[in-house]
């Protein structure tokens, strides 16, 4: 093996970012919730009729179930975040995938997302996510170029620890341009 | 199945394997890619700028996977009702969707079973658009049994 396969196969099973969870810079909210359905167009009244809602199994307000990897997406540095790959925030030098980056494969796609949902999440509430690397394909040719599929689960927990939703994400890393 | 309003929610004894849901239809333009991406907090690049999406061999800005997730949820609660619960949801991106083109949501139920005092729902659903599959998933709805809500 060589030392990049022996560098890859040492991330399964380990932690993406500080190894301590990420919490969401801001409690469930109804302007981001109402900026959500706008942008979706989706009317459903228990994102935004409080009376409404209150009728309802959920019993008031609640988040759109998929917006839950929303909270916890990184608060963005603006400038520069082309240079950096489409990193969001600059690196720490401990995010696992800058091997990859390092090593060419520097673009990103995502590839496959799988939630389950354990409840939905009432307005005040606070998410927090742990992330871990559950595999890393075999170097694999595809149609944007040679690239590692990676795939991680991420374990999302209320204020109290509970766990509210866990979701299997497989992004592509690759090297771009290298094919026709 | 199709419900009075927004406010209501289908009875679950009602739906049938096989039902297929209401088609959903979304004429996709830039507009639409970078909004869903900022309200979603992704700002990857490849989501709202053309020039730097052209830089990872994309001829355009591209729709970003957490709106195809929303989009699919939006699928199935304009179909189910505001009582739905989406339990599940798992999806594969095939093609890329770009501005200019449509998307077409469609799906079936292709279970149903009981647990407890929920109802729940498995469908099968798919997104395509000029390209081919943009989306194809499964998912699990739950509904109430005995309140619908209606």
């Amino acid at each position: 093996m060589s030392t990049f396969a022996d560098a890859i196969a040492a991330l399964v099973g380990t932690p993406v970012g500080s190894g301590r969870p990420t919490v969401a810079p801001d409690p469930v909210n109804q302007p981001m919730i109402r900026h959500w359905a706008a942008a979706f167009e989706d009317d459903n009244p228990i994102y935004t009729d409080a009376d409404f809602a209150a009728t309802t199994r959920f019993g008031g307000v609640v988040a759109p179930p998929l917006m839950l990897q929303t909270w916890t997406m990184a608060t963005p540095m603006i400038t520069g975040i082309g240079e950096r790959g489409g990193s969001p925030v600059p690196s720490d030098g401990a995010s696992p995938l800058a091997l990859f980056d390092d090593a060419g494969f520097v673009g990103t796609l995502a590839s496959n997302s799988e939630f389950e949902i354990m409840r939905y999440l009432a307005l005040g509430e606070t998410v927090s996510a742990s992330t871990v690397i559950e595999s890393i394909s075999d170097e694999k040719q595809t149609r944007l170029g040679p690239g590692y599929f990676v795939t991680w689960v991420t374990t999302y927990v209320d204020d109290t620890g509970g766990v509210v939703g866990v979701q299997r994400f497989r992004i592509l890393k690759f090297k771009p341009g290298s094919t026709p | 199945m199709t419900r009075a309003d927004r406010t209501a929610t289908l009875d679950w004894a009602s739906i049938a394997v096989g039902d297929e849901l209401p088609t959903l239809i979304i004429d996709v333009t830039a507009t639409v890619i970078v909004a869903g991406a900022i309200a979603t907090r992704d700002f990857m690049p490849v989501h709202h700028d053309r020039a730097y999406a052209n830089t990872q061999g994309a001829p355009d800005i591209f729709m970003n996977i957490l709106s195809d997730t929303a989009y699919c949820s939006r699928f199935l609660t304009d179909w189910a009702g505001p009582q739905a619960m989406v339990r599940k949801l798992a999806i594969r991106l095939g093609v890329p969707t770009f501005p200019g083109s449509t998307l077409t949501y469609t799906g079936q139920v292709v279970g149903i079973s009981r647990s407890g005092d929920e109802g729940l729902i498995d469908v099968e659903l798919r997104a395509t658009n000029n390209l081919g599959d943009h989306v194809s998933g499964t998912a699990v709805v739950s509904l109430p049994i005995g309140d619908t809500g209606a």
